[in-house]
Parts: C-alpha cells; structure tokens; sequence
C-alpha cells in the first residue's frame, strides 16, 4: 500500500533539503543570534547570582531575618512557628584586640552550627570548638596573626568585653577549625565552646542572658543573645514575622531583614542588567534584519513555486504553514548549534565580568530556555511578514514575478557615457526593501562598534585617578579606616623607620604629610549664616536622602553654635594639591604668609560655580578660634576626598564638622605627640615598581600590613572592573557586524544567483563578459558606498552627539574618533569586490545557452 | 443537457486611456456538463485570460461566472483556492508539477491539500489507463515531457472536479506526443465523466471536439 501524503510536511522536508545555500546563511543567522541571547543571559544570570551573594556577604549571612537582642525563651518561642524553617543563635562574648588585629572587626561568639553556616563562616576544615579552650577562627585573623593554617595550633587571644574595649583579656586557645575569610563581610567571627561564654559572663557585672539596661549603658556586650531565622517562604518576609511576633507576643523584638531579600534587591537586580536587556534588545534587532531578509530573498525567489502551489489550491494558510515549518527546521538545528558555544563564551566572559572568584557561571534552566524562547520569537517575527507575502501571493501575478515590487518608477533621460554604472544604481533600486534591510543590519553594527569605542576612548585615566588619590603613592594609618573604633592620632603604622625608608627611596620626587587632629569650634554669626544659607531645603532634602542623620546634625551644631572640627596638619603635595588653583574656592593662597602659622584653609564642599554663591563654612578673613589659639581664614579650598577620607577619632560620625588646614610645623607646635596619618609621595616613573617592592619588603619583614593606595593599582583596578563592559560591548558590536556582513554577502550572492537568466539575456544581446563583471563589480560597489555613506552619517551623530552626551561628566576627555568604522572600510569595500567578482566567475561557468533556457 | 459553467458578459481590462488593453471585451458562454470543449484563438486574443477566469485564478473587471451554483465573484481568495481544489482540475502548458515530489505524491497533492481521503481505487484505475504505474516513486524532472503532461492528467483527474482547464497542454510536446496525450484526455475524460476545456493551437485537435469556441480581440466569434 502506498502511503498518504502529508502534503505540508513532506513539502517542507524536501523543500528544505533543496535549499542548502539558503540554510547555511540562515542557520549561521540563527546559531549567531542564539549565541548572543545564551551569553547575555548566563552574564545577567550571573551577576544576579554575584549581587546576592555579595549582599549576603556584606551582610554577614544568607538567612531572611536577624535579631541583634533576643533571649533564649524568645528563641525557643519563635523556633516553634510552622513557618519557621530554621534558628541560628549565637551569644556574643567580646571583640578581638591587638596590633595584629588593628582594622578588622573580630567578632569572639559561641554559635550553634546552623548560625555559622548561615554566616559563612562554618570550618571547613576541623569543626566548632567542643571544649573550652577550643577556637575556631577564619583565615583572615590566622594570616593576621602569622599563625599557619593547621589545626591544634596554639592561638593566643587578647579580647575585651567591653565595646569601648577599655578592659582587655588574654585567653589561651587551641586552633579546632577553620575557613577561608571573606574580606568583604563586615568581621571575622571567632568562635568559641558555650563554657567558655559561660566562664566569661560570670566575670562580667551583668551575668549571663540578661540583656538588661545596665549592662547596655555600660556598653557591655558579653551574653548579648543574637539569632537568626529561617524562613520557608521567601516573599513577604515582613508580613510573616510581624505575624510571628504578633502570635507569639514578642511585637517589642526589634528584627532587620536582610538586604539581599529586599524587595530593593530586584531593582538594583535590574538596573544591574540593564546592559544586558539592551544588549538583547540589540542582538534582536540585528537578527530581525538578517532572517527577515533570508526569508524575504528565500520567498522572493520562490514565489513562482508558491503561486503553483496555491493554483492547485493550496491555501493561504497553508503556505505560511510552510514558511513557519521552514523556519522551525532552521531553528531546530540553529538554536542548538548557537547556544553551546554561547554558553561557553558566558562560562569564559562571567570571571572576566564578575570580579568575585565564588560565582561561577549560572546553568540555570532559564538561560537555556530563556534563549531559545528569545531566539525563537526573533525567527518568527523575522519571517511572519515574508510568510505573509508566500501566502498572499496571487497565481497570476506568481507567473509574471521578477524581482521588481509594484513600484512605479519613472525613467530618467541618463547620458550615454555611463551606462553601467547607472544600471548598477538602478539594480539596487529594484529591491529597495532588501537593500534597505542589508544597509540598516551593517550601519547597526558598524554604529554600534564606533559607539563603544568611541566611549571607551573617551575616558580619562589621569581624570578619574586624581579623584581618587592626589600622588603616585599613599600610605594611611592602619586606623585611619577604623570606622568602628575611630582613627587613633598616636598610632605608628607610619613610624620613622617606614619614613626613613621612604625618604630615602631612590627616584623620590615629592613627599607630603598629613596629621589630623579632632576637636570643637564655636560658630560665630557669619558661619552660621553662610550654613543657612547654603543648606537649603533643596540641599537638606537630597543630604537626607543618602544620610538621615545629616541634616539632624547640621541642625543640633547651628543650634548650640558649635561644630566638630578635623584640624589637618599638611605639607608637601597635600598643600600643593589644595592650593592648586583649581581647588581654591574662595580667597588667595599666600604661601610665606601661611607658613607663619597665622592662616588656616578651611575645607567646605565643592560648590557649583555661579555668582554670589555661598560657602559652607567659614567666610575667608574671619577670625577662627582653635583650642583657644586664633587664625585668620586665608582661603576655602575643596574637600579632597583621597585626604580627608577617613573615620573620626572616637568614631564619631553624628556630628556636624567643619575642617582646617594648618602648616604642619604650627600643626606639630599644638599637637606634638600625634603621629602621622597619611603619607604622600611621587616617584620617578622609573622607580614605580621598585617603590611598590619596597613597601611590600617592608610588610614581609615588619608583618604589618599597609593600606597602600597607587596609581598603579587604581588604574589596574579600574581596568579589571570596567573590563567586563568593554569586552561585552566589543563582542556585541562585532556580532553584530558579522551579522551585518553575512546579510550583505547574502543578499548580493542571491540577488546575482536569481538574475542568471536575466545576465543570460543581456549577454545574448550583445554585453560581453567584461562588462558584465563591471557591472556587478558597481553594483557591488554601489552597495558598499551607499552603507558607507550611511554608517558614517550616522557613527558621526550617534558618537559626535549621543556618546559626547553620555561621557560629559564622567572622567572623560571627548575627543571625536570613528576609527572602527574607518577600519571596517577597505574591509567592505574588498568584499564589495570580492564578491560580485566570484559570482560572476561561478556563473560563467554554465553556457550562456543553458542559462536562457532555465525555467525558474 | 445542463451547463457545468455559464458565464456572462464578461470583461477585463488593463491599464488606462491610450494604454488600456482589453483582454476580454464581453464574452458570454456556457459549458455543457461531460463535454470536450476546446477554445482557439491567435495569441493575445484572451484564450488564456478567459480560461484563468473560469478557473477562478484570475478576476473579471465585469460580469459573473458560474460554476455549478456557485457564482466565483462571492468568493473571497481563500475560498476560490479552496473552491478550487474541489472543483477544478488544471493542467498547464508546463506541467506545473511540484518537482520535489514523486509522481504519486504530486497525484494525491490536491486532495491532501482539502483533508480528502483519496479514492485509491479511483487514483489507481486512472494511473494504469495512463500508463504510470512504473513510474510513481520519480521525481518529474526525470520524466519526459509526455509522461509529466500524463501526470499532471492524472492530477487533474484524481480530485474528481466539475470540470478540467487544459491551457494548451500539449504546447510543450512534439506532434505524436501531443496527438497521444490530447487522446488520452479524450479517452479518459468519457471514461471518467469529466467536463474538460482546453485550449489549443493544433486543428486537428480542435477538429475532434465536441465544440469549438473562437475568440478573437477579447469576443466570442463562433
């Protein structure tokens, strides 16, 4: 028995099978496309992934909700709760001290193992300690104290109880686990066995698990219980536990929610990814152009064949069935082939873009069927207007096509001289959809490239780097960060042996100290009329936005007349800096009559530039009274932020402060005993290397760890963190353009293939074979010069208006550059060339006969 | 004996003013059912245009066609397609065979087309009075012209229209060929009860129709 023809999808499988040609470009297209999506999402994916976890490193750990003071009966309560996965706990007992220590918070607990897993900080190597002289710390203290990374090593621990850290303790313990430190988590915890807290309450006047008034203002923090909870449901994490709380009569309990689950994540999510939306935004487009226009040239060419097939009565419908079970073929085989090496090329791009060895490339399920659904929908928009054509295409009119739209053209009287090239102009025109698609595909690209190239350009290292450091090197007092605790004017990170060796460093050009020293000013009248008058509402309502206690602090210090003050003591290149021209806001800068120590600068915020503007701070040539000595304000200079920079003695932040700037010698006459906080020096160019090296000699031989900021470590810094954008952009523009030059090659290769018979008549008439070659070498070229034309036109506007727009502002210097475009212009114009010229040694290679006799 | 086709006062005109061409210029007719009718005609009389009407592929500027009950002009173009498979058989100067299908596939394509089960039985009798029973599992291009008109026949036949459009269907062939073909589409239309008007250049073809319609600029001239 024969068997039944299913007339569409035997039609498709053959149809298919006949159009090699046509698949490789479309199946290219496709793959291409589906790369794209694939790496787009595996990168946003990725970095959703890294933001999380960053936030729950921030935070300290991944469970939803976290009590700083609970009791155990609390706990106990809220454990009960059906929605309540899992409670964490872990009591307090004192924070770590000593030099080896100095800027890093050390947190000694007990925690049961659920809280030290969910704060990352779980040994993976030994367990938590089982008895009392049983510690288990992280990485991070075990190098800061030199010990090696074993367990049963003898770990010596000076700790206090007190927050003030005013009585400190020494206890003796042996080293039972530890793990890899993270050091962008807030602290390192130091665990310790429940005896030892035991032990170490008795001896403390609050005792053990009361959390009482007493205790608090003596800002103890022994047996302060903390807990952290778990929930199974992870939307709405506010509304459970107020009803928890509310159930279980514990409403006073004050709970935080972690950042990483609040609603906020998500957009930041968003807005994280937001290249990557418009990245796909983009490769949609450049697909829509090429397979819409394989599709449109695939149909165009068939249409005789669709106008049989719908004389013997096939359907609209049925035709556009074909079209789609084209195109569903193409995609089985296109999107497959596009997704792996798009995986792979995500898998190689998410270290280069996420600066955090933890995360890995996501294989979340929704990558792949994100980008096939993606790469799918672009197919099928792409073909639904050529599926369209296939099935309206009337019988008779199939008989009569030839590559001409029902457009009415009008022709022009031309001169004799140049035929050719006018019927190579006039070719192009003939398909102005398809000519148009091939144009706009390759200026997508071609625009895209000059655009981020332009961008990239247009930053400026030395820019960016001067607000971020004033010289080659700074060195800062271990506890000039200490945010906690506050900066301690007489530490000696920054003792004469490191000076000493600094100053007589080879190749030094410049140095320049800074001291500091905390105080308070009364505010005189003026002062305060100048605060008023610059802390608008406006202003008020923006400083509140990202600081809540600012405007409250401005307010108490106008109030009492009084202000906190940092006086700086500074010489070298910290006052060249400040004195610079550009940094003098207000006054002139004497500099003998300053060195007089009679003078101050005082710092204030960068105001706009305009007329009558009115700084915040003192006005120049009021008198200053500083500890009872007074000083003539010379100037107001700007707050450079790479010396300013810094916690506050005491770590105060909730004050309101004004700040000036005395010549070190006065400095040092007032406050003889400081040391100093930051040293600045430059170098020769040569000897950047060698000063790095003799810092790190130093640490290596001291075991004191510097915080040393470079140029050269911010520059390289900055290239690793904007790396990712940069190499993104690139690949993205140049898929593109690959796209882009796929669509033009195909689009000449087919209009050529589909205009034999017509070459054939033209040749029987009396072309030779030369001028034929001409004209499709002009055609070639026309088409090359008209991308050209419109590519630059365009790169000139997009980059001259929208990327000069883009990096005003940034640390960028402007400069107007098209030199991908100018790169990519032999390039096309050899394929151009190229191309016309192998089609026509291919179509030659059939007689002329044959070729008048094809039916098609 | 009744009309299979009546049409009347049909017209259709190309273009405007001084470049207005009219193909068909009023031609009234009707076709008897199980008749040999055969149109002649010089070249650009309108043979083609008023064979393409009947067919329902092509629109009339004026008039009305029937088909059995059905007036072609209340049709919308997916209807006339549809209308098409059912009713009409077409054969074609050349051949119009799909060339990615077998002989047997291209047989039953309009069929399948309309969701019909095809009459095996039927197909098969057909096949063998046209001679093609070696011949069904090749693709048409290996075939001669003869044995792809035989097939494009036996398309025509296997839907069991109202009525067959031959548009000079032996136009490609040589004169013993046609004379074989245009006799088998003879024998076969009785054998089978079938309507057929074709067009044709060839006297001796004309000579042995049931009727001969003449046209000339667009009009009826018997």
């Amino acid at each position: 028995m024969r068997e039944i023809l299913k007339p569409i999808p035997v039609l498709n499988n053959r149809i298919f099978r006949q159009n090699k040609g046509r698949n490789i470009v479309a199946v290219t297209a496709i793959a291409l496309t589906t790369l794209m999506f694939t790496t787009l999402f595996v990168l946003s994916r990725s970095m959703d992934k890294n933001l999380v976890e960053m936030m729950f490193r921030q935070t300290g750990y991944d469970a939803q909700v976290s009590f700083k003071s609970i009791t155990p009966e609390q706990i106990a309560k809220i454990a009960g709760r059906p929605e309540v996965k899992e409670v964490g706990e872990s009591v307090v007992v004192g924070l770590g001290k000593g030099d080896a220590l100095t800027g890093r918070q050390v947190e000694v607990r007990f925690a049961d193992e659920s809280y030290a897993g969910h704060s990352f900080s779980l040994p993976e190597t030994g367990g938590m300690p089982q008895q009392k002289d049983e510690i288990a710390l992280d990485t991070i203290v075990l190098d800061r104290m030199g010990i090696p990374h074993e367990l049963g090593q003898h770990i010596t621990l000076e700790w206090t109880a007190d927050f003030a850290g005013e009585e400190s303790r020494i206890s003796e313990f042996t080293l039972c686990g530890f793990w890899e430190g993270n050091e962008s988590s807030y602290a390192s915890m130091a665990w310790v066995d429940r005896t030892f807290l035991e032990e170490a309450a008795a001896g403390t006047k609050a005792g053990l698990s009361t959390n009482d008034e007493a205790g608090a203002k003596a800002s103890l923090i022994t047996g302060i219980h903390m807990a952290q909870v778990s929930l199974y449901e992870e939307n709405d994490i506010e509304q459970t536990m107020d009803r928890i709380l509310a159930d279980t009569g514990l409403t006073e309990l004050e709970y935080s929610v972690n950042l990483a689950y609040d609603p906020g994540m998500n957009r930041m999510k968003t807005q994280e990814s937001l290249p990557m939306y418009l990245g796909m935004l983009l490769v949609f487009a450049a697909g829509w152009l090429i397979i819409y226009n394989i599709f449109q040239i695939s149909v165009t060419t068939d249409i005789r064949f669709y106008g049989k097939l719908k004389t013997l009565g096939m359907t609209a419908k049925q035709l556009k069935k074909l079209i789609y079970g084209q195109a569903g073929r193409l995609c089985l085989i296109g999107i497959p082939a596009g997704m792996v090496p798009g995986y792979l090329l995500g898998y190689l791009l998410v270290p280069v873009l996420v600066n955090n060895l933890s995360v890995s490339a996501s294989a979340s399920p929704v990558i792949f069927a994100g980008s096939a659904l993606f790469a799918a929908v672009t197919v099928l928009i792409s073909c639904m207007r050529p599926a369209r054509m296939a099935g309206k295409v009337s019988p008779m009119e199939a008989l009569r096509y030839n590559d001409v739209q029902g457009v009415k053209r009008s022709f022009k009287k031309r001169s004799g001289s140049a035929k050719l090239s006018a019927l190579a102009w006039s070719n192009l025109g003939r398909n102005k959809k398809r000519t148009v698609t091939v144009i706009c595909s390759l200026t997508l690209g071609l625009t895209l490239m000059s655009a981020f190239y332009a961008k990239n350009a247009a930053f400026d290292m030395e820019k960016y780097l001067s607000g971020l450091t004033i010289s080659d090197y700074q060195i800062d007092d271990a506890s000039s960060e200490e945010y906690v605790a506050g900066y301690d004017p007489y530490n000696n990170t920054l003792n004469d042996v490191l000076t000493d060796k600094v100053n007589s460093m080879e190749g030094l050009e410049k140095t320049g100290y800074l001291y500091s020293h905390d105080t308070q000013i009364a505010l005189s009248e003026q002062t305060i009329a100048n605060l008023q008058g610059f802390y608008t509402q406006d202003v008020l309502d923006f400083w509140g936005s990202y600081d809540p206690a600012g405007p409250e602090s401005l307010k108490q210090a106008i109030d009492a007349k009084q202000a906190g003050s940092v006086i700086y003591g500074a010489d070298g290149i910290v006052l060249d800096a400040y004195t610079a021209p550009e940094h003098v806001q207000e006054g002139s800068v004497d500099m003998e009559k300053f060195a007089t120590g009679r003078y101050v600068f005082a710092i204030a915020p960068t105001a706009e530039e305009e007329e009558g503007r009115i700084l915040p701070t003192v006005s120049v040539g009021d008198e200053v009274v500083i500890e009872g000595k007074s000083y003539t304000v010379m100037a107001v200079v700007d707050d450079i932020n790479p010396v300013t920079e810094g916690a506050h003695e005491g770590g105060h932040t909730d004050r309101f402060f004004l700040d000036f700037i005395l010549p070190l010698v006065a400095f040092e006459e007032n406050w003889p005993e400081n040391t100093p906080r930051k040293l600045f020096f430059d170098v020769e160019d040569a000897f950047i290397d060698a000063a790095q090296e003799m810092l790190d000699a130093y640490s290596a031989e001291t075991g004191v760890t510097l915080s040393v900021t470079s140029r050269a470590s911010m520059s390289a810094q900055y290239g690793r963190e904007t790396r990712s954008s940069a190499v993104i952009g690139n690949v993205i523009s140049i898929v593109i353009a690959l796209v882009g030059v796929l669509n033009f090659v195909n689009s000449m290769v087919t209009s050529i293939v589909a205009r034999r018979k017509e070459f054939a008549m033209m040749q029987s008439v009396g072309m030779t074979k030369k001028q034929l070659c001409r004209l499709l070498v002009y055609e070639g070229m026309d088409y090359a010069f008209a991308v050209l034309l419109v590519s630059y036109a365009f790169s000139a506007l997009v980059v001259g208006v929208g990327i000069r727009a883009m990096v005003e502002g940034g640390f960028t210097t402007f400069r107007f550059t098209l030199l991908p475009l100018v790169l990519c212009t032999p390039v096309l114009l050899a394929f151009a060339l190229l191309i016309p010229y192998l089609c026509f040694r291919n179509i030659e290679k059939v007689s002329l006969v044959e070729r008048l006799r094809m039916t098609e | 004996m009744e009309a299979i086709v009546r049409a009347k006062g049909l017209k259709k005109y190309y273009g405007k003013g001084e470049a207005l061409v009219k193909a068909l210029d009023g031609v009234d007719l009707e076709i008897e059912r199980g008749k040999f009718t055969v149109i002649i005609g010089t070249s650009g009389s309108g043979k083609s245009t008023l064979l393409n009407m009947l067919g329902g592929l092509d629109a009339p500027s004026e008039g009305s066609i029937f088909i059995g009950e059905q007036e072609l002009a209340h049709l919308n173009s997916e209807q006339a397609t549809v209308f098409r498979r059912k009713q009409i058989g077409f054969i074609f100067q050349n051949y119009n065979l799909i060339p990615v299908l077998t002989v047997w596939e291209n047989i039953l394509f309009p069929i399948t087309l309309d969701n019909r089960k095809p009459d095996r039985n039927y197909i098969m009798d057909i096949v063998q009075f046209l001679g093609l029973e070696s011949k069904l599992d090749t693709l048409p291009n290996n075939l001669s012209g003869g044995q792809q008109q035989r097939v494009a026949i036996a398309r025509a036949l296997a839907s069991k229209p109202s009525i067959i459009l031959a548009d000079e269907p032996t136009g490609n062939l040589d004169s013993r060929t046609s004379n074989d073909v245009v006799g088998l589409l003879k024998v076969t239309s009785r054998q089978f009860c079938q309507t057929i008007v074709m067009i044709t250049h060839n006297p001796d073809i004309a000579s042995s129709a049931d009727r001969i319609i003449h046209i000339e600029d667009g009009r009826i001239v018997e």
